[in-house]
């Protein structure tokens, strides 16, 4: 008999039921596992869900692009089988301008040449070499994402092996491919775009991408890795995702939950735990907030990193140095969302005034950006920096009932906006007073592209760092469970020492975005963190 | 008759000086070809008003590195380096932060504003100690080259990585930190009282075009730490006679081993033939002659203008011209009539024998390299004040003193007007900031010279005025400095090599660029 409780009922019992819990459920389950997923909400997919908003409004209250989805989840789970469809929008990217003008990236490259080269000769003479050379360096980042960071210390061939073999398909990019790789990785967006680019509304496009979702200017180095994990849930040949599931981001987390049904997870909903428990430094079940304990051979959490450690295992069970790792990762959340109920179609200018081929609606399909350049989200961004929201925010939306006219009742439309900057921590005011601000400053904005909007709107509901964090449990409302950071990914993520999944608890492990790779609905973490706990459960499977 | 060398240095710069000695030392008949009529490029001292000596551009130094003091005897051709003990941050609400050699006085200061971070003080400096003494090594040897596959190169990484498995997990991952995170997140690990985080912070963004909340910066603050291992808090120094004394001691020992230096020499190109070099073309149409040359300009001369771009692999070019290279910093010199006197502590004594920063937050720091973002001058600038003449009284006449200012931000590409337009406006901006804290300062200036990145530009040449000859961010450090694959001194061109700030390890007064350089020239002659 080892450490394993007599009367464990589970081998596994999951902590939230995020896309990437529920992906590692589906792992563990798959390979035989008793696996018990329990959910605090009455709702699956965590961050990555569809509510009713508003009456008669369902709407993606969290992420509403999946195009980072690992297409091995997608064939590993059957998730095809189980109801997973995803809607590819012919426009990828509509970016209106203040002047009237606009810039369309669309999923056929030539179409967007040719808009680009409206703006820039030049800039669409560089288009083709930008993309080929952006697709060698995603790929070869899409690599590393589904491998686990060994820790520095590491001498083990398990650790080293793969990133060895990774770093071999890397040189096959060439010496100027791999060179150019390590370069680019650590540079800010804005050096990176520069360097190919001289128009500010392509930049603009594409540099808000680096910055999504992180207290980061396109001026801050590292923000070019973001920009290429950004890029990197692209299709062929496009420099931005789009890319939605049918029916809304809850599909996504239902066929993920049905793929595990049928492998025999439990998924329990409304089910708040309020303690990890352990004994002699292992772990040893959960404990409900009814006081219902539940034991199992392993606990893993999809929870935040400081979630986690420091409120359901608690800092007494935690060395003080790794308690000090947990407190210092930054999240500083930047991101709000502006859902808004609108009784009609909005018409941006931009869109109105050009003579395009098909009807207006379809430049409205993908993500409309509102960014027109660097100087303009950085400028967005040094407000944040002292504490303040941006005056002219950056804008990232989508307007779902384009592609799926049941999100609203009959002929009314929704809007989903990603606004930058709204820091968490505000230096003056409290955002339950500011976020009706910054919602009638989006709206005001939006008025300005497209005028008449103001008197469309049917409903709003803004949700605030301070919300996404008490409705997600995204710590600081960060949409990663830790910023992106260079100096926070990788072999540092989520603490130094503890790159692989596993925690200072023994049979405790971590399968969020708080680990490597990190955030988005790419599902990695949660393959990657179950992959590991199934070598350690291998391990253990005899000795009893 | 022609004349003929074994190699022609370009720049007598303290590198091209470094480099010329390492060669003259090894026996070679080595020519210095200096454009101005002074020698050092910026590592210089000049009279510019009779009786002050300007540290014109470079004040300070820390970071040469001890094994050329020793190899080039610089104690035996007149080096001396004064201590530079203290650093003073005055603050705006009259206060002050004062940290010297001297650890309690020190942390008891920084407790006056936080007990925890006098806490933590100690265990910083015992960190940045090891780090430095780690990153020592790196400082050391000629790049690797990642990309090649040839069993020469795998060794050297191989051994690279040896050195840093050496190091114990929690230094790894405290490395790993430095390399990539902000300088301001790296010191809000430790500290929280804004006068110790600002001031430490600002040591990471020197000569860089970021703020302190820019990732990479902590590089820069640990590039500022190395100095300090040798000689411990010693080891930030002036060197007597300022720091034009460095690079005299340094030609003086390239002299004593033979090389040849000439002044007002400017070189206007780099003769091939057949593909290699064979000496240099003068401005004044002079052809020299050599069987190598070695430029320590920076990579933009080096590579765009000494020789025909046509001649060099297209990604070299390009890689060139991308290499960043932003000027972000001016210099203002001053000539006083007396002492200047600081609001936080009156009266003269050994607290202004130190480095004075006006560093008082990180936001402080930040706000001016907003500023500067969008193409204008810091209208509260980072200033690094140090004075001279309290040092070595042979810098003024007695009883007068010499002010240098180093001041962030000062962005070389400007969103409107010239530098000539604004060069007094900017001097006027630092006065104004700096008399905030000494309030007799405008009352005494006797002469003032401000130097806009545009004059450290055209006076010593340095490609957009930057201190660096290219900033120290990740992606242009070690096998990426100056460009992916030359990073090991050599260039396209056969027996043409460069020597400068450009090439690893980077900017500051280290000499380790010249003296690498050198070392791979004569390993590549012996084979």
């Amino acid at each position: 008999m080892t450490g394993r409780p007599f009367s464990a009922r589970y081998d596994v019992i999951l902590i939230g039921a995020g896309h990437n819990g529920l992906v590692t459920a589906g792992y563990l389950g798959k390979a035989g596992y008793r696996v018990l997923v329990l959910e605090a909400r009455e709702i699956l997919g965590g961050a990555a869900t569809t509510e009713e908003i508003f009456p008669g409004f369902r709407a993606d209250t969290g992420s509403f692009d999946a195009g980072g989805f690992l297409p091995q989840v997608v064939a590993e789970l059957s998730l095809r089988k189980h109801g997973l469809r995803f809607v590819e929008t012919p426009v990828v990217a509509f970016a209106p301008q203040p002047d009237g003008r606009a810039l369309t990236l669309w999923r056929e490259p030539g179409k967007s040449l040719a808009e680009i080269e409206q703006f820039s000769r030049e800039d669409a003479e560089k288009f083709p070499q930008f993309q080929s050379q952006v697709q060698r360096m995603t790929e070869a980042l899409r690599r590393m994402m589904t491998l686990t960071p060994p820790p520095l210390s590491s001498y083990h061939a398990r650790d080293l092996l793969p990133w060895l073999r990774a770093a071999v398909d890397v040189r096959r990019m060439g010496r100027q491919g791999l060179m150019d790789f390590l370069r680019v990785l650590p540079m800010p967006v804005a050096d990176f775009l520069d360097e190919w680019f001289e128009n500010p509304v392509y930049k603009g496009i594409l540099g808000s991408l680096g910055v999504r979702g992180t207290m980061a200017g396109p001026r801050s180095p590292g923000t070019a890795l973001l920009f290429l994990y950004g890029v990197q849930g692209a299709a062929a040949k496009q420099s931005r995702s789009s890319r939605f599931v049918r029916g809304g981001m809850l599909q996504l987390a239902e066929a993920l939950a049905r793929a595990a049904h049928e492998h025999g997870v439990e998924i329990r909903t409304g089910c708040r735990i309020s303690q990890v428990c352990t004994h002699a430094g292992r772990a040893t079940g959960v404990l409900l907030d009814n006081g219902e304990e539940i034991l199992a051979r392993v606990v893993v959490s999809n929870a935040s990193p400081r979630h986690t450690f420091l409120d359901l295992v608690g800092p007494e069970q935690l060395e003080v140095r790794f308690v000090r790792e947990v407190n210092n990762i930054r999240y500083r959340g930047s991101l709000a969302r502006v859902i808004l109920a609108l009784d009609a179609l909005p018409h941006f200018r931009a869109a109105a005034s050009r003579e395009v081929l098909t009807k207006e609606g379809t430049l409205l399909s993908g993500h409309t950006v509102l960014c027109p350049g660097l100087d303009y989200l950085e400028r967005a961004y040094d407000a944040a920096k002292y504490g303040q929201i941006s005056e002219h925010p950056v804008l990232d939306l989508s307007i779902p009932t384009m592609l799926d006219a049941s999100f609203a009742p009959p002929g009314k439309h929704l809007m989903l906006i990603n606004v930058q900057y709204a820091p968490y921590h505000l230096a003056e005011g409290d955002w339950d007073v500011e976020k009706g601000r910054l919602g009638r400053r989006v709206i005001d904005l939006l008025d300005e592209y497209a005028p008449g909007l103001q008197n469309l709107v049917l409903h709003q509901e803004v949700l605030s760092p301070v919300d996404l964090e008490r409705r997600f449990g995204l710590p600081e409302g960060c949409i990663y469970h830790g910023q992106m950071a260079l100096d926070q990914l990788l072999v540092m993520r989520p603490v130094p020492g503890y790159s692989q999944y596993r925690t200072p608890i023994q049979g405790l492990y971590l399968c969020g975005a708080g680990t490597h790779p990190g955030g988005g609905v790419t599902g990695a973490p949660g393959h990657n963190a179950a992959r590991e706990i199934l070598h350690d459960l291998r391990l253990r499977s005899h000795p009893v | 008759m022609p004349e003929k060398y074994d190699a022609i240095v370009i720049g007598a710069g303290h590198n091209g000086l470094v480099n010329a000695a390492y060669l003259a030392r090894a026996g070679l008949k080595v020519l210095v070809l200096e454009r101005r009529h002074v020698i050092g490029g910026a590592t210089v001292t000049e009279e510019i008003y009779p009786g002050f000596k300007f540290t014109v551009f470079s004040y300070v130094v820390s970071l040469l590195r001890p094994e050329i003091i020793r190899d080039l005897e610089l104690s035996r051709h007149g080096l001396t380096i004064l201590p530079l003990e203290s650093t003073l941050s005055p603050l705006p609400d009259g206060d002050r932060l004062y940290r010297d050699g001297d650890h309690y006085r020190s942390s008891r200061d920084i407790a006056r504003f936080s007990p925890r971070d006098a806490d933590a003080y100690e265990d910083y400096g015992q960190t940045m100690y090891f780090m430095a003494k780690a990153v020592k090594h790196i400082l050391g040897i000629i790049p690797p080259d990642p990309a090649a596959l040839h069993p020469g190169e795998l060794r050297n990484l191989a051994r690279i990585a040896r050195h840093f498995l050496d190091l114990d997990e929690k230094q790894a991952y405290t490395l790993a930190r430095l390399m990539t995170a902000s300088s301001a997140d790296f010191v809000e690990r430790w500290f929280e009282s804004e006068p110790l985080k600002g001031t430490l912070s600002a040591s990471g963004i020197i000569g860089t075009y970021l703020g302190p909340r820019s990732p990479g910066t902590a590089y820069v603050l640990l590039h500022h730490y190395m100095g300090e291992i040798d000689g411990m808090f010693r080891a930030w120094g002036f060197s007597k006679g300022g720091t034009g004394g460095i690079s005299e001691a340094i030609a003086r020992s390239a002299g004593a081993f033979g090389a040849e230096i000439r002044t007002n020499a400017p070189v206007a190109s780099v003769i091939l033939r057949q593909d290699r070099a064979v000496g240099v073309a003068l401005e004044n149409g002079d052809e020299i002659f050599a069987d190598l040359v070695v430029s320590s300009l920076d990579p933009r001369q080096t590579f765009l203008k000494l020789v025909d771009t046509d001649l060099l692999p297209a990604d070299l070019v390009t890689a060139i011209r991308r290499f960043n290279i932003r000027g972000s910093s001016g210099k203002v010199n001053l000539a006083l009539d007396a002492a200047p006197q600081l609001a936080c502590w009156p009266g003269v004594g050994p607290h202004l024998s130190g480095a004075i920063s006006i560093s008082p937050s990180i936001d402080y720091i930040e706000r001016a390299y907003d500023d500067s973002k969008y193409g204008d001058f810091s209208r509260q600038p980072y200033i690094d004040v140090i004075i001279p003449s309290m040092i070595d009284p042979d810098m003024a006449p007695p009883g007068k003193h010499v002010m240098s200012c180093f001041v962030q931000y000062a962005p070389y590409q400007l969103r409107e007007g010239t530098w000539d337009e604004k060069r007094e406006a900017f001097g006027d901006t630092v006065i104004e900031t700096l008399a905030e804290y000494f309030p007799n300062l405008k009352d005494i200036i006797l002469h003032r010279q401000v130097l806009t990145p545009k004059d450290i530009e055209e006076t010593v040449g340095l490609t957009e005025g930057n201190i660096f000859q290219g900033e120290l961010s990740l992606w242009q450090l070690f096998f990426l400095r100056p460009a992916p694959g030359f990073a090991d001194y050599a260039t396209p061109i056969k027996n043409y090599y460069q020597c400068g700030s450009g090439t690893h390890p980077g900017g500051g007064i280290t000499g380790a660029p010249g003296r690498l350089a050198a070392l791979e020239i004569l390993k590549r002659r012996k084979r």
